[in-house]
């Protein structure tokens, strides 16, 4: 309670008027005279009586220091001193102020925002009780090329859900938008199908109603939904009565049992369902289509457990792992199927799963760390840059610093001292990079998300995860760039500073940390410029690839026809007036259908086989429209085009490309020869050119084309694309407009310009290549202000001495080289560590480079050269400088 | 802060000055300092600067509280005096120090 009290009473003091001095003052002198009365009162002169006085007192002045130290906290005090007398020598130098802390700023607020997104993709665990306790379910099978997989038929989940040793329970869900009507249309909404156990394991009590249970989760129950807090909010205004209402999802009626809170986010940290509703409801939602019907050919959900209590993540999926057998003849109606993924080593495999789900963590994980490890260079280096310009300055200091230390202050405080300045520039640097970093990684969230569709929600906001991290950086950086320069200055005496004089030609030992840590910046830039140099032409090279279309000025308009009440010959009907309505819009080259357009990321892939292939071959298919080769502007090398007049009764047709021509027919021309697929003859019409429809850097895959005229599905979906010229906005608007005249009940076509499909499907390519190039921009831009500003100071202190070097006969050109040698060296050296980390380094990149060596020669070379480059220009201005000194001048100074 | 043995006489000093405001208060630190010098009968010579950052402690810990008022010589002056809780330490401290002072002379009596 004293305790509390002094501290309060002390703390209080801190903020109390800067003039309390004057009050003990005040005492002291109402104090001593009345002593001096006494004294005098007593028979003694005034003089006599006033020494008396003070000997009585005894030591006013250790009184006062005494109540000063007792009264506040000294400590903290002399810290807002230094803080004080730092901020005064940083004003006094705004132009080195401004640089440090916009060099820090630059080197902070890459890696806050590059931190806050590797938080949210591989770090943030999802906000679920005990979070640690989930795991996330794979199957691994020794015959799947593409790793593990984490998708599931609803089988397995049935199965699971009555037999899961190890775990309390696991559910299954499954997130893609739903089609929900508005007032006047549908529109797609952030969906998610869950199972029965989902709620309940991820103990996310609802904020009104009740949540979806097991006993919601059966075939034939109410179609009820829950939604989540903003839905209930933009939707409904915050009604509490929204418990019974109800929504209309895929033309059918969900009532709303339940809201969840707005910090409950699903399994899915880059996914935000707006609904829920239950997993049996799927054929409802999914209509035409029913993954739950196709049982274990339709692979649809991911599924995650909680641990039972006291579970190791060992134990339960070696528990998983057992029942693995027994699930497969459980579930699967098919011994072929069964006896093949036995002979796989068919299993369930549980992982962490704290943090959900998501595939982009696979995804961005190694460019994401790749990026980090670049901005933390990017940072060492601006440290490093100023631990050189402070230490450059502190030599101006020195003797200063000498004076006071043999005045009797401690080292230790003088280091706290100059500790404090740099504390300052790091903190200013921090807090400018803190106000940048969101917006920065808002930015490059945009860039990762960009082909992903317009669901994916990255939440890049600062959670104290990465408030820590800042503090940490904070904290390493001001001891980086400060204790160095400190501790060098303050550690020659005077007798040493006195006797070596501030003209003395310098030491090599003196010499050397300073051009330590300039070579060292300059191996980082280096490396930096070299990472960059390979990953822009790595992109450059994917930029120019030849995709065996023309991507440019292409827009996939995406048509959701399957909720909507036409089907067959009228739906087709009405697919082809859309088209002709939409080829005579202004701007609008050509148009046609297609069921996947290449580089969108769906793909759909069948086995063929004529008399004369090899056995069946894997080709990807598409379905098309006519005139879809002349939109695309993909050559047509024989054959005819689909007609809108073939239909069922005139033959199955199909296109294919050349590569699939070489497969299916090696050696023979193939059009009007006939192939076969799922036990159906198909006539070949044409032979096309080569088109990569999934990815960049594959070759182009064989390829089939079938026309939409023929295909036999229920309310198919397809895709317009229309190449335009122009602007894409008043194209869509036009486009929009149309469709809502013509089918008022679809939701609004999405548009996406082909390369934003093309960017997106390189997106970590491309922020790799961004980041490097302007990481590596940055670090030659701070690398030449260090070397020019370290070496302009330390020539500066050299003017007498390159004074007397002149009046001795030196010329002008001797003395530019003198100079200009300091920062050679520095440079080559620095050039070659910097060659010999990058040459170990590189491997790291070659998995993410296209079409170029991690050790490339030639970029290597091109490195070295911009930063011999960058180190001349910025020695030369001090050289030449140095040999405009005039000699009576530089030694008049003195 | 600071080691056992000023601890000691700190609490010394912190009890007599208590004790003084008891007797006599308000007083600021002249009439304190004479105070004491009376009742010690000038057997404790005391710096009597020390007694401030002494005053200052107790106020901090709320034991005492003071006024400005003027001195006999007119000037601005501080006048102490005891707080209410001061009022109930100065039991609780009495009894430790006597405790102390007990003990004390059980290792200063002469041993026969």
């Amino acid at each position: 309670m004293d305790f509390l009290r002094t501290l309060l009473s002390r703390t209080a003091e801190l903020f109390a008027h800067p003039h309390r001095d004057n009050n003990l003052d005040d005492e002291i002198a109402a104090h001593l005279d009345l002593l001096i009365q006494e004294n005098i009162a007593n028979g003694m002169s005034q003089a006599d009586a006033r020494t008396a006085a003070l000997r009585v007192f005894g030591g006013v002045a250790q009184t006062r220091e005494t109540y000063r130290i007792q009264r506040g906290f000294p400590h903290l005090e002399q810290f807002a001193r230094d803080l004080r007398y730092a901020a005064r020598q940083l004003r006094r130098s705004p132009g080195f102020t401004l640089t440090a802390v916009l060099t820090l700023a630059l080197g902070l607020g890459a890696n806050i925002a590059v931190f806050s997104l590797l938080n949210c993709i591989l770090l943030r665990p999802l906000p679920s009780p005990h979070a640690d306790e989930l795991a996330v379910i794979r199957s691994d099978r020794s015959d799947d090329e593409h790793g593990p997989a984490y998708s599931f038929g609803s089988p397995f989940l049935r199965a699971l859900e009555q037999h899961h040793d190890g775990f309390e329970s696991i559910a299954g869900y499954s997130s893609h938008p739903f089609q929900v009507r508005n007032e006047s249309t549908n529109v797609r909404v952030p969906g998610a199908m869950v199972s029965g156990h989902f709620f309940q394991m991820l103990e996310a009590p609802p904020l009104l109603g009740r949540w979806l249970s097991p006993l919601d989760d059966r075939e034939g129950q109410a179609t009820v939904a829950v939604i989540s807090d903003s839905y209930w909010k933009t939707r409904f205004h915050r009604d509490p009565a929204v418990i019974g209402r109800t929504l209309t999802i895929a033309n059918k009626t969900f009532t709303i049992v339940g809201v969840m809170p707005s910090s409950f986010v699903g399994a899915d940290p880059m996914y935000r369902p707006e609904i829920y509703v239950p997993i049996w409801a799927e054929p409802i939602v999914d209509a035409p289509y029913n993954a739950i019907a196709s049982g274990h050919h339709s692979w649809w959900m991911r599924l995650i457990g909680r641990r039972a209590p006291g579970v190791s993540l060992d134990k339960a999926n070696a528990a998983l792992g057992s029942l693995s057998d027994g699930i497969l003849d459980q579930s699967i109606p098919d011994a072929k199927w069964i006896k093949e993924a036995r002979d796989h080593h068919f299993r369930f495999v549980a992982e962490p799963g704290s943090r959900g789900y998501s595939y982009m963590r696979d995804t961005f994980r190694k460019p994401l760390v790749i990026v980090f490890v670049l901005c933390s260079a990017m940072l060492l280096l601006a440290c490093l840059n100023l631990a050189s310009l402070l230490m450059a300055r502190a030599a101006a200091r020195e003797r200063e610093l000498a004076t006071r230390l043999a005045m009797g202050a401690s080292r230790l405080r003088l280091i706290q001292q100059l500790l404090v300045e740099s504390l300052l520039i790091a903190v200013l640097g921090t807090a400018a990079g803190l106000m940048a970093a969101p917006v920065v990684s808002r930015l490059l969230a945009a860039v990762l998300v960009g082909g992903n569709g317009a669901f994916v929600i990255l939440d890049t906001s600062l959670d104290l995860r990465v408030l820590a991290f800042v503090a940490i950086v904070a904290v390493v950086s001001t001891l980086l760039v400060g204790l160095v320069p400190a501790l060098r200055a303050t550690s020659k005496g005077l007798n040493e500073q006195i006797k070596s004089g501030s003209q003395s030609v310098h030491t090599r030992q003196h010499h050397f940390l300073p051009r330590f840590l300039m070579s060292m910046q300059v191996a980082l830039a280096l490396i930096l410029v070299f990472g960059a140099g390979l990953l822009a032409t790595s992109l450059q090279r994917l930029h120019a690839i030849d995709l065996g279309f023309q991507p440019k000025n292409l827009v996939d308009l995406a048509l959701d026809m399957n909720k909507q009440s036409r089907d067959g010959d009228a739906l087709l009907a009405w697919y082809r007036q859309y088209l002709d309505a939409l080829s005579r819009l202004p701007g609008v080259r050509a148009a046609a259908y297609v069921s996947f357009p290449p580089m969108s990321g769906s793909a759909w892939t069948e086995t063929m086989h004529s008399t004369i292939s090899h056995g069946e071959q894997q080709i990807y298919m598409n379905s098309i429209s006519s005139g879809y080769f002349r939109t695309l502007k993909v050559p047509m090398l024989a054959g005819r085009d689909f007609q809108w007049s073939d239909n069922i009764t005139s033959g199955l047709k199909v296109i294919l490309s050349e590569h699939a021509a070489q497969k299916l027919f090696p050696g023979q021309n193939a059009v009007g020869q006939s192939v076969d697929m799922s036990k159906k003859s198909y006539q070949v019409v044409a032979i096309v050119g080569d088109i990569h429809y999934t990815s960049l850097r594959k070759e182009a895959p064989p390829e089939a084309y079938l026309c939409i005229t023929q295909n036999t599905d229920h309310k198919p979906n397809y895709e317009a694309v229309t190449r335009i010229e122009g602007s894409v906005v008043p194209f869509a608007a036009a486009a929009r407009q149309l469709a809502s005249r013509m089918a008022p009940e679809i939701p609004a076509p999405i548009l996406t310009p082909m390369m934003t499909d093309i960017d997106g499907s390189i997106a970590s390519e491309r922020i790799m290549a961004m980041l490097a190039v302007f990481f590596a921009t940055c670090a030659l831009l701070v690398t030449a202000i260090g070397l020019y500003g370290t070496l302009a100071y330390s020539t500066a202190r050299r003017t007498s001495e390159i004074g007397i070097r002149m009046a001795l006969g030196a010329k002008p050109a001797q003395v530019v080289g003198l100079v200009f040698r300091e920062n050679a060296w520095v440079a080559v050296y620095g050039s070659l560590a910097g060659l010999v980390v990058s040459w170990f380094a590189a491997r790291a990149l070659t998995s993410l480079l296209y079409g170029i060596s991690a050790r490339d020669p030639w970029v290597l070379l091109a490195s070295v050269f911009v930063l011999v480059c960058i180190a001349s220009a910025a020695s030369l201005v001090p050289a030449i400088r140095a040999a405009r000194i005039d000699p009576s001048t530089a030694l008049r100074a003195e | 802060m600071g080691d056992n043995r000023s601890d000691v006489l700190q609490g010394t000093l912190d009890l007599i000055v208590l004790k003084t405001l008891e007797a006599m208060s308000p007083l600021h630190g002249y009439g304190i300092a004479r105070r004491i010098e009376q009742v010690s009968g000038d057997s404790l010579v005391l710096n009597q600067g020390t007694i401030y950052p002494a005053l200052l402690r107790l106020e901090q810990r709320g034991w005492i509280k003071s006024e400005w008022g003027t001195s006999e010589t007119n000037r601005r002056a501080r006048f102490y005096s005891l707080s209410r809780i001061g009022r109930k330490k100065i039991a609780e401290e009495t009894e430790n120090w006597e405790r102390i002072a007990a003990t004390m002379a059980r290792f200063l009596a002469p041993s026969n």
